[in-house]
Parts: C-alpha cells; sequence; structure tokens
C-alpha cells in the first residue's frame, strides 16, 4: 500500500479521538493487557539516495506500522510477552516473545528468555513512537553499510565499490540475492536467547547471551555462534545517567563462509562498545549515544586486509516540551568507516564505505495524551555514492494505547 | 450606543443589589443533607499497565484504590460559592501511583505534587481549562497546581503511563468522596431542587433530582454500570 494512502487512512481517527481507548486493555483481573501503536510517517521519495532504508525494506521515514504488544501475568513473578508487528513492505511478524521470571520478589532481578530486547546501548529499547523524540532513527541502529551477512567480498576492491550502496550491495561469494546491507546494530529485529537484568536506585545492570550479532539478531541459527552483550549504567541524583555496553557475536552466516574456505584465526566476529548518556530535569531531555564497531570480515584474495573493518557513530539529541502539549526536538549525528586500501580511488587509503552525518529537527503537537503529530526537516551529507546530500520534510502521526 | 452603555450600567447596578441582599454563607441558610451509597461494578486494584515490551526487567506493580466515586449536585445556590473552602492538599507519587488515586476540591485550591519515589517524575494533564505539565523532577521534590477552572482533571506521569489519577474541580462546596465501601454524605445543601450525580472512572450512573427541606436528610443510592 502506498505510504500516502497508510497515513491519510491512519489520520481518519483522529476527529474520533475521543472514541479511541487511551488506556491499554485488559481483562477483569489484570493478568492479561493489550497495548497498541499506530505510527505513519511521510516523507518525500529517496529512490537514489536510500539515507533512511532499514533493513525492513522500508523507508523510515515514508512507512506505515502497527504494534500490537501482549503480556500475560499468569503469576505476580512471572510473565509472558509478545509483540506482533507489520508495516509497510513488511509481513506481520512475532518481533518479540519471550518469559520474564523474576525469582525473589523483593528483588529486583529478572531474567528473560525467548525473542528479547538488546541490553547494548539504550536508543533501541525506546524506538518506537513516543519515545522517540524524532521522526528518523539514529544511524547507528538504521543506516545501512555495504556488509552482508550471507555474501562476502573477494577483494577489498569488491568492498570499496560498494561504498554508499548499502541498500542493495552484492558480492562475488555467498548469495547473490538482492536483499540490504546491515545497519550497525538492529534495533527492530531482536535477538533469541536469555537476559538477566538486576537494577536499584543508582544502579542497572543487564547481560544476555544470545545467537546472533548485534546486527543480526536471528531466530534459527545462521552460524553456530553466540552473542554475548551487556550494559551497565548508573543513575545520579540530578537526573543524569551514563551507561557503558558491549557485545560480541559471529555476524557472517555458515553459507557464505563455506563458499570460500577461510584461514583459520580469521576472526568473523562484530564487537560493539558504547557509551550512552542522558541527562532528563523539568522540560528537557538531552541524550547521547556513541559507539565503535568492529566486523571482522575475511577477505581471500589480494588486495585483502588484516584488521577488522571497524565505524564510529554517534548522536546527540534533545527535546524540550513547553505549553504541555507542544515540543521541540533535534539531533545531530555521525557516521564514519575505518581505511582500507585497494586498487580504486588511485590505490589510497579510503574508508570502506561512505561517511555520513545528519541533522534532523522536529516540532510535535499532542492533540491527546495517545495521540501525536509531528513535521520537522533532516538533511544529510554523504562523502560517496551518486547522491551527496539529500533533506527530507518529514510529518508523523503517532496513536498508541 | 449612549442608551445601551447606560441601561447595561443600570442592570449592573441592580444585580450588585440583589447579590448583596443575599446572604454571605450557605450555613446561614435552611439546609438539610444526602447520604446514601454508590454501588460500583467488582474492580481489582490494578493500574493501567502497558505491556513493557521493551523493558529488561518487570515494572513496579502497585495496586491502586479505583474503588471511589464523586457524588456531587449539579448546579448550586449562588450563595454557595460565597465561602469555598479553597486550600492546599496534597497528591504524592509513591511507588510508581499517585497517593490518592482520586481527588475532589474547590477551584482556588492549590494541588502539591511531591515525589517521593526513588526515580524521576513528570505529572502531566492535558485537561481542557486545567492543562499543565511540570517536568521532569527528582526524590524529594514538589511541583504544585493551581485548579481556577472546574472540571475533570485527568493526571498521567509522562515517564510512566500506568500512573493515573483524577481531580475534580467544584465550583461550590456541595461534593464527596465515596468511603471504601460506597457511603457518601453531603451536609448542609441549601433547601431546593437538585441534581445529584456520581463521576466514577468505571462507568456511569443515572443522575437523580432531589429536593432538599430543612432539616431533613435524603437518602439516595446509585448503582454505577459500566460504560
Amino acid at each position: 500500500m502506498r505510504p500516502v494512502l497508510v497515513c491519510v487512512l491512519l489520520l481518519l481517527p483522529v476527529p474520533a479521538a475521543a472514541q479511541l481507548p487511551d488506556h491499554p486493555i485488559s481483562n477483569d483481573n489484570g493478568t492479561a493487557t493489550l497495548g497498541a501503536e499506530v505510527s505513519g510517517s511521510l516523507s518525500r521519495r529517496d529512490n537514489a539516495g536510500f539515507f533512511n532504508y532499514t533493513d525492513y525494506d522500508n523507508d523510515a521515514l515514508r512507512m506505515a506500522r502497527l504494534r500490537l504488544t501482549g503480556e500475560w501475568r499468569p503469576h505476580a513473578q512471572l510473565s509472558f510477552l509478545s509483540e506482533l508487528r507489520a508495516g509497510t513492505n513488511s509481513n506481520v511478524e512475532l518481533a518479540a516473545l519471550f518469559a520474564r521470571w523474576r525469582p525473589v520478589a523483593r528483588w529486583n532481578f529478572d531474567v528473560q528468555a525467548g525473542r528479547v530486547p538488546p541490553v547494548i546501548g539504550a536508543f533501541a529499547r525506546r524506538a518506537y513512537g513516543r519515545d522517540n523524540p524524532l521522526v528518523g532513527i539514529p544511524l547507528a541502529y538504521q543506516y545501512l553499510t555495504s556488509l552482508r551477512p550471507d555474501a562476502l567480498p573477494a577483494t577489498v576492491d569488491d568492498l570499496l565499490r560498494m561504498r554508499a550502496r548499502g541498500w542493495r550491495p552484492s558480492y562475488p561469494i555467498g548469495a547473490n540475492t538482492d536483499t540490504p546491507g546491515l545497519a550497525l546494530v538492529s534495533a527492530f529485529h531482536w535477538d533469541t536467547g536469555v537476559e538477566a537484568h538486576w537494577s536499584n536506585d543508582r544502579v542497572d545492570l543487564a547481560a544476555a547471551l544470545t545467537r546472533g550479532a548485534p546486527a543480526r539478531p536471528v531466530i534459527k541459527e545462521t552460524n553456530h555462534g553466540l552473542q554475548w552483550s551487556g550494559r551497565a549504567a548508573v543513575m545520579f541524583p540530578a537526573g543524569f545517567t551514563a551507561g557503558v555496553s558491549g557485545a560480541r557475536g559471529q555476524w557472517i552466516d555458515q553459507s557464505a563462509l563455506d563458499a570460500r574456505p577461510i584461514a583459520a584465526g580469521v576472526s568473523t566476529t562484530q564487537t560493539v562498545v558504547g557509551t550512552d548518556a542522558s541527562f532528563e530535569r523539568g522540560h528537557w531531555i538531552v541524550r547521547a549515544e556513541a559507539m565503535h564497531v568492529t566486523f571482522g570480515l575475511p577477505v581471500a584474495n589480494e588486495p585483502s586486509f588484516t584488521k577488522p573493518l571497524a565505524a564510529d557513530t554517534g548522536f546527540v539529541e534533545s527535546r524540550y516540551r513547553f505549553l504541555s502539549r507542544w515540543q521541540v526536538a533535534a539531533r545531530a549525528e555521525w557516521l564514519t568507516f575505518s581505511d582500507v586500501q585497494g586498487t580504486l580511488f588511485g590505490g589510497a587509503a579510503t574508508p570502506w564505505d561512505a561517511p555520513v552525518r545528519r541533522l534532523e529537527g522536529t516540532a510535535g503537537f499532542r492533540v491527546t495524551r495517545t495521540i501525536e503529530l509531528r513535521g520537522g526537516y533532516q538533511y544529510n551529507w554523504r562523502d560517496g555514492g551518486r547522491v551527496r546530500k539529500l533533506g527530507f520534510p518529514t510529518l508523523q502521526f503517532l496513536y498508541w494505547f | 450606543m449612549r442608551r445601551r452603555l447606560i441601561l447595561s450600567v443600570l442592570a449592573g447596578l441592580a444585580a450588585t443589589s440583589v447579590l448583596a441582599a443575599m446572604p454571605r454563607a450557605h450555613a446561614d441558610f435552611k439546609a438539610g443533607n444526602v447520604r446514601g451509597r454508590v454501588q460500583q461494578p467488582a474492580v481489582t486494584p490494578h493500574g493501567e499497565y502497558r505491556p513493557s515490551v521493551t523493558d529488561l526487567g518487570q515494572p513496579l506493580h502497585t495496586p491502586i484504590d479505583r474503588s471511589r466515586a464523586v457524588v456531587y449536585i449539579d448546579a448550586a445556590p449562588r450563595q454557595a460559592f460565597d465561602a469555598l473552602p479553597a486550600g492546599r492538599v496534597r497528591l504524592d507519587q509513591h511507588n510508581q501511583t499517585f497517593e490518592p488515586h482520586l481527588l475532589a476540591i474547590t477551584v482556588g485550591t492549590t494541588v502539591d505534587f511531591p515525589n517521593d519515589d526513588p526515580m524521576f517524575h513528570n505529572v502531566l494533564s492535558l485537561a481542557r481549562g486545567n492543562s499543565f505539565d511540570l517536568g521532569r523532577y527528582p526524590r524529594g521534590q514538589s511541583r504544585s497546581v493551581r485548579f481556577d477552572t472546574p472540571g475533570i482533571v485527568p493526571v498521567v506521569c509522562d515517564i510512566h503511563a500506568h500512573m493515573s489519577a483524577y481531580i475534580l474541580v467544584f465550583s461550590h462546596p456541595f461534593f464527596v468522596i465515596t468511603d471504601e465501601v460506597g457511603r457518601y454524605a453531603i451536609p448542609n445543601i441549601p433547601s431546593g431542587t437538585y441534581t445529584l450525580k456520581v463521576w466514577s472512572e468505571l462507568g456511569a450512573a443515572d443522575a437523580k433530582r432531589i429536593t432538599i427541606t430543612d432539616g431533613t436528610t435524603l437518602d439516595v443510592d446509585f448503582q454505577v454500570v459500566r460504560r
């Protein structure tokens, strides 16, 4: 369905806002709860730069999405949670399905098992609707790099040819289908495994053991690898929170590795080291995240390289609320890549993907507590590709309960 | 134009003299009482928790008292507005709930919203005429709002969506919050005929027409049914 039509359909309920539920639907004893979020974003079409395309094969600025979340708490210390998600260009997906168990009622310690939310960073757990103050998604979690888990370059030059083509990178080894590349960290596909979380008034600790990689969460095993990830955060009384997180997992599919035998000792893991901070006080929220990400990539033929591919990314965002219903928000972000050297670009050291910078600003209006309208503008700069810079006016409709 | 101005001034003077001739306090009037019971639908004391799918742990589930209702007369006589007991009341934020869950106040009352929780809260209402956003503030701090417009004010926390409370703001003093079993009593209502109403977050009850006579006590019960 065309995004414009979807957005129009989504906006139809606005005049009837009084009839829409504004709180979750639950059974009489409160053990089963259903929530929902409907969002529609609209912007100019981007068939050349693909700045906002995601691994869901859609444009984050031109999409409609429905999330249905459910929780069943048969016992005060045990609950089962799920999320069904549907959106433009994507099938209905069971995006989350896990059990949450609190072994001791008075301890803030929980174990979750199944398709679980990511523990690294901070944005991935507030990527939706009202928790994201802007329409766009940070580059770290959305921008498609030229790496694919199921296809590998044979030489450095193969990799360099795909710079700024993360929307549809192709390589000679492995799968020859048309699929998008990987974002550094996936915010929308969740990994499968087990995680534990403990917190008190000042400290928040989480660790997970799952079967994918930060960029490549999976349900079914694809490479016999495991991912570990963790985050530690400290909450200061003044409203300042600082966290550090890390993750390491196998990101390349076994099918691609089998297509070309690789030398022993060559890394095929993705590593993420990140830090996040937030300051929330009065009508202000200021948040920042930074990540250093490496991908071990076996390249069989010369010209080759020995160090893992690296990427650095970060963003600073701020939101200010005024007059109860209004808010303005802005985000500045960057994404850079380490250099590799092939025969292309005159043999000079060149970032393995094209660096990107982005600025975005949004103004929002709350029609009701659960209905919000936003409008803004996003501008992108890229040091490579057919389109080097492009701006997007943005509109968004949000409804949740 | 000049004639219209003179008529307006005369009308204003006439109204002022009539009002001045009326007694200052409703207690001076002949008055009666109304009491009774409000039967509410069975309700479990759970909050409105959204499924916490993106959380890494279980959010705090604190039981809340949603069983109370407010009984009030729809329109009061003029003298009821003379001595409104406006003052200062508290609506605490404790264990991620508002305590009490239901407040009934008169216009001009200031409500304090102290935060007793270890985390930040952001008290908010988008009620027409009484909207406010107190921003995020930590434990030990308080913000306050003066309510000058009658109406129903749903109060929420902008951070913790399951936190909710209701403040009913009246322009007269003839209202009461029911007790834990639904009983209520409104004393000293000036003699006259009124519409007695119930507000409940759980449903609605039919309004009742009552006539108060001097020194009598009326028994009026209500049945709230789910909307």
